[in-house]
């Protein structure tokens, strides 16, 4: 920062300030050992709060039958504990719903580090504190210093014991506060004689070993300095958020290089505690990836996994760098991003690379310029559990290249003798080599070696002078098998390359067509319940198992979709999905929350938000590019889950905003419908009213008959309302009779006769006709309607003609006009309700009568009756409309 | 019968509006002349120069409202419109279109006649303004400026003078509240129809014998007002 730029305080640091708000507050009690009396400490200012009134409850608490302890809890309410089955015990656990449900203002919750019982929701007590503390209640807690993550090693080393229950340091760095509770090693070894220090069963034996005053003295000091350095921590914290400047973090950083190797978490842990020193200088975790060396067994996949995930929790970056040359390329991103300290294990390298100064630490001290290198010596691997069939898988392949090598090695043999026949003196040996060579090129290294080996034997003893025996007669001969063995390492090595790199790329070009095809797939579907199931599908391939998307439904999820598609999921996965939902975090298997479980479920959160949950069940032998890939897929899932539900919401809009278009209609409707011949009715009536003495007697009664026609249009169209209102309700009843279609015919158009005009309507009625069962008083008002329709839309001169025959499973009604037609676009719609209405502009709203629902309701009406209806236009040259309607005839 | 009959063209799509419209008005002593669209419409004012329109305002191939500005580009006599929309944004656009009057359908012809000779005598009192307008005991001088009520001064703000002065030269018409308040108040207030209603109210006190069920000075709702003689 210059003088003259004001001081800001670190935004970091206020971000950081801010995640606090709402959370509750953490206190941590720390000690060196067992025994020093954190839960004694803890327990007593517990109750003292409890006296001043805080609303104070005991999580949980190990007394170990301690008197002086068991009396502190005397006047505090206690949790009762929860039982948690397991195998054929039953272990009384922690209850962290009923705290959560109880919500006291300060719960006191021993051992920090605790491992849970399987089965529980978290694997580590530190975890169910979180969850306590993100609900806003104050949690105390004690802790053994060597309980930290970063300490492991050191504490291993000092005092022989291995301990496996861990807190992540950068817990208790978010800790508010940590009272050191201290006590000379002296007092501590005599609390421990007297019997006042508790000790499990099978911690006794160590414990002697452990109790030593040179590891408590250790212990002290490493307790001692934690304490003091989050004292520290909070300082500079407190001055960032202010603007204050301060001394901290000099620009070091940090790059930790790590190997798909036991020693890789180990790497880790000491790169933390580096940053540490350096006053929490940024630090990175680094892997880098050679594309022409074949990607490691699933072993050491799995090392990897483990170590980046000890880093992130240990606040550390992760990346994965690609290059084929390690030193180059760990020096250029050094360079780029101003490292200042490389950290490497203690080399693994094979003797002859060290001699050869072609070691990785050698390398880069060499070039590292400006970068501290630390190396760091890595004690014996931890053991893992062997994968079996991975290296079956190798043997078999292996053998199959000794089969080959030992056929091709026999033929070079029976050539070699057949031309040694015909043709003696000839350089027998380039038999062998080719062997030997094509050995390499089909079956890589080891089978070439052994192709070698076996062709020097057999040329040696069978070909070379002296012959049958082993001797080497030549000291030519020496070279000519050294030639041997570097064509077989040549051809060998290059084959393997080869293949490895033609693995590696056919493996990442899988990886990436199936995220094409994943994506292609998700883009081409529109609902979220498709969305979701291709995602399921897409998933579960991809991860060689199972896999489920469950959707939001109000407040729960809902299992959408799965692959295969009769997936269920247990009480225990579906409490699991609902946790992914509701804290955005992964749970399940490889996770934090209920590892038990084969499933792990990942909340889908896309741009806008959370979309679902995504359940795999991950194949156990898979490897990091599936877990990418998987996770790559769910990405894209939830963009496309998020995109569907958009979709979704303007579809129902759009569905809106028509239903408001067509209540507008209705209404500008029915104000122009019935008005228009009510205008006729009040003009006419008022005008003979008031100038009845002035107008002619002929004058006089047409006035009079345009009363009664427009009170019977009034009349048709407030029947029409009706008849719409009755099969919109569903309350339309249809009557069923043996009816002859022809009788309603000759009703209905009697009922329009009048209005004809001077329209000519012709009838074509077949002499014999066969009844059909139907409700003759909707079959009348149909045709009606359409035969209405047919006036209004025709000229006053053109011809209608209506038509009944009958086919072979249909008596089928025919009504032609030869009026101006119906357009094509318009003619799928023609049976749409206020269809006229909804034009663009109510240009045409006067020109004709009725506000389209006669169409409609004919529709309706021989539809209810379970006939069809249908429309044809154009029929004669540009003109003319053919209404069907067809009627089942009895089977 | 007198000897010249006014010619009123009647611009309407429904044979049934011209089926007693036309009895009607010729029974009223006028010539009706029928148009069926507003093309027909359109020619006839130009050829058959009427001495007033009635316009429907949904006709079959061009908006009502177009129409009306069309005619009113090369035609100054009224124009009444007839419509079965009562949606007052429609009549407002109308009257600030140039329209002289609306009728809504369904009417009484009685009224629509009464409308049509407001319309008339307006155009024809144009061209020789009345200076006096007597109604009841109200009289109002607009060359004097002077409002008397039943013989005794009435004592009018300027602004509510103006207001007066320009509804009772609209001569019964409807004038809406943008015609009103541009005229009164100038351009810049259009949207301020409170003052209207204020100004309106101050009118009616002073005017009106029951200021709560004006005679004169009458609303017409989210429309304007318009100022009746008896």
């Amino acid at each position: 920062m210059t003088n003259d730029e004001p001081l800001r305080p670190d935004p970091d640091a206020l971000l950081a300030d801010a995640r606090r708000q709402g959370r509750g507050r953490l206190k941590v009690f720390l000690g060196m050992a067992p025994g020093v009396g954190k839960t004694f400490e803890m327990l007593s200012d517990g109750k003292r709060r409890a006296e001043d009134g805080v609303d104070v409850v005991v999580g949980v608490v190990e007394t170990h039958g301690r008197k002086e302890t068991e009396s502190l809890l005397d006047g505090l309410q206690v949790l009762p504990r929860h039982p948690v089955q397991y195998r054929e015990h039953q272990l009384m656990e922690f209850d962290i719903d009923g705290a959560l449900t109880r919500k006291p203002r300060l719960l006191l919750v021993d051992e920090y580090a605790h491992s849970n019982a399987p089965g529980s929701r978290h694997l580590k007590r530190w975890q169910d504190v979180e969850e306590l503390l993100g609900a806003g209640i104050d949690v105390w807690t004690t802790l053994n210093v060597q309980h930290l993550e970063s300490l492991v090693d050191v504490v291993w080393k000092i005092t022989g014991v291995r301990v496996r229950e861990t807190v992540p340091d950068g817990l208790l760095a978010t800790a508010d506060e940590i009272e050191l509770v201290d006590l000379t090693p002296e007092e501590l070894r005599e609390r421990l004689y007297a019997g006042k220090v508790y000790m499990p069963e099978t911690a006794r034996l160590a414990s002697d070993n452990f109790f030593k005053i040179e590891n408590l003295t250790a212990l002290r000091e490493m307790a001692l300095r934690r304490a003091a350095k989050t004292v520290d921590d909070q300082l500079v914290g407190a001055m960032r958020r202010q603007g204050i400047v301060g001394p901290w973090a000099a620009g070091e950083r940090i790059l930790v290089l790590i190997a798909g190797d036991a020693a890789a978490v180990s790497l880790v842990r000491a790169g933390r505690r580096l940053a540490d020193q350096m006053m929490d200088a940024p630090w990175t975790v680094a892997h880098v990836e050679r594309p022409n060396k074949p990607a490691g067994d699933a072993r050491s996949a799995r090392w990897l996994a483990d170590a980046f995930k000890a880093a992130e929790q240990l606040n550390g970056n992760t990346i994965v760098l690609t290059g084929d040359d390690v030193p180059d390329t760990v020096l250029e991103y050094a360079r780029r991003n101003n490292v200042t300290q490389i950290v490497v294990g203690q080399s693994r390298d094979p003797f002859w690379r060290i001699l050869a100064g072609r070691s990785l630490g050698h390398a880069l001290l060499r070039s590292s310029a400006g970068a501290a290198l630390h190396f760091v010596s890595v004690g014996a691997p931890e053991p893992a559990a062997m994968e079996p069939t991975l290296v079956r898988r190798r043997r078999i392949t292996d053998g199959g290249g000794y089969l080959g090598a030992l056929i091709l090695v026999g033929a070079s043999s029976g050539a070699a003798a057949l031309l040694d026949r015909y043709s003696r003196g000839s350089d027998l040996g380039m038999i062998f080599l080719a062997g030997v060579l094509i050995t390499g090129l089909a079956w890589g290294l080891r089978p070439a070696l052994a192709a070698a080996a076996l062709s020097i034997g057999i040329y040696n003893f069978f070909f070379l002078a002296p012959r049958f025996s082993f001797v080497i007669g030549h000291a030519s001969d020496v070279f000519t098998f050294a030639i041997f063995i570097a064509v077989a390492g040549a051809a060998g090595w290059l084959t393997g390359r080869v293949r490895d790199q033609a693995r590696l790329s056919s493996r990442r070009a899988s990886a990436v067509t199936a995220l094409l095809a994943a994506s292609r797939r998700l883009s081409g579907v529109a609902t979220g319940q498709e969305t979701a199931r291709a995602l399921a599908e897409q998933a579960s391939a991809a991860a060689a198992g199972r896999a489920v998307v469950l959707l939001a439904e109000g407040e729960d999820l809902r299992l959408s979709a799965s692959a295969p598609v009769d997936v269920t999921l247990s009480t225990a996965e579906m409490t699991a999905a609902r946790w992914a939902w509701d804290k955005r975090e992964p749970a399940g298997a490889g996770t934090g929350t209920l590892p038990q479980l084969s499933w792990t479920f990942r909340p889908l959160i896309g741009v806008r938000g959370r979309a679902g949950v995504a359940g795999v069940e991950m194949d156990p032998r898979s490897g990091v590019d599936e877990q990418r890939l998987v996770s790559a897929l769910l990405e894209q899932g939830a963009v496309a889950l998020e995109r569907a539900e958009l979709a979704a919401a303007a579809v129902e809009n759009e569905a809106l905003r028509r239903s408001d278009k067509l209540r507008g209609a209705l209404l500008n409707s029915i104000s122009h419908d019935l008005r228009t011949p009510l205008s006729t009715v009040m003009g006419s009536a008022t005008t003979l009213i008031d100038y009845d003495a002035t107008l002619r007697s002929e004058v006089r009664a047409d006035l009079l008959i345009s009363i009664r026609e427009e009170a019977e249009r009034l009349n048709r169209y407030v029947g029409n309302l009706l008849d719409m209102t009755r099969l919109e309700g569903g309350a339309l009843k249809t009557r069923s009779e043996w009816t002859d279609v022809r009788d309603v015919l000759a009703s209905a158009i009697k009922r329009i006769e009048r209005r004809l005009g001077g329209r000519s309507l012709t009838r074509d009625f077949p002499a014999h006709l066969t009844a059909v069962q139907l409700d003759p008083g909707l079959l009348e008002q149909a045709v009606v309607n359409i035969l209405e329709n047919a006036i209004e839309y025709c000229p006053d001169d053109l011809p209608i003609e209506v038509a009944v025959y009958e086919d072979r499973a249909n008596v089928v009604i025919s009504i032609e006009d030869d009026g101006p037609g119906i357009p094509k676009v318009d003619i799928e719609r023609i049976f749409e309700k206020f269809r006229r209405l909804e034009e663009p502009s109510d240009r045409n709203r006067g020109e004709r009568k009725g506000a389209g629902l006669g169409l409609s309701i004919a529709k309706g009406f021989i539809e209810a009756m379970g006939g069809r209806i249908a429309a044809a236009s154009p029929i004669h040259g540009p003109r003319g409309t053919r209404i069907l309607i067809s009627l089942k005839k009895p089977a | 019968m007198s000897p010249h009959r006014p010619r009123i063209l009647v611009i309407d799509d429904e044979p049934q509006i011209h089926r007693f419209l036309g009895p009607a008005l010729e029974a009223a002593g006028y010539e009706p002349i029928r148009a069926d669209n507003a093309a027909q419409g359109l020619a006839a004012i130009a050829s058959r120069a009427p001495d007033a329109v009635i316009l429907d305002l949904g006709l079959p191939d061009m908006d009502g409202k177009d129409a009306l500005l069309r005619a009113r580009a090369f035609y100054t006599g009224p124009i009444v419109i007839l419509s079965a929309r009562d949606m007052e944004t429609e009549k407002i656009d109308a009257l600030d279109a140039g329209a002289d009057d609306y009728v809504e359908k369904p009417f009484n012809v009685g009224e629509f006649l009464a409308r049509l000779r407001v319309a008339l005598r307006h155009r024809l009192n144009q061209q020789g303004a009345p200076a006096v307008v007597e109604t009841g005991d109200l009289r109002i001088d607009l060359v004097k400026r002077l409002v008397t009520r039943a013989g005794q001064a009435v004592r009018l703000s300027p602004r509510e003078y103006d207001l007066l002065a320009r509804l009772v030269e609209g001569g019964g018409r409807v004038l809406t509240h943008r015609q009103l308040l541009t005229a009164v108040w100038g351009p810049a207030n259009v949207d301020d129809v409170q003052y209207l209603r204020v100004f309106i109210g101050h009118l009616r006190q002073k005017l009106e014998a029951d200021p709560s069920s004006p005679k004169h000075l009458t609303t017409e709702s989210g429309v304007g007002y318009r100022f009746v003689a008896d």
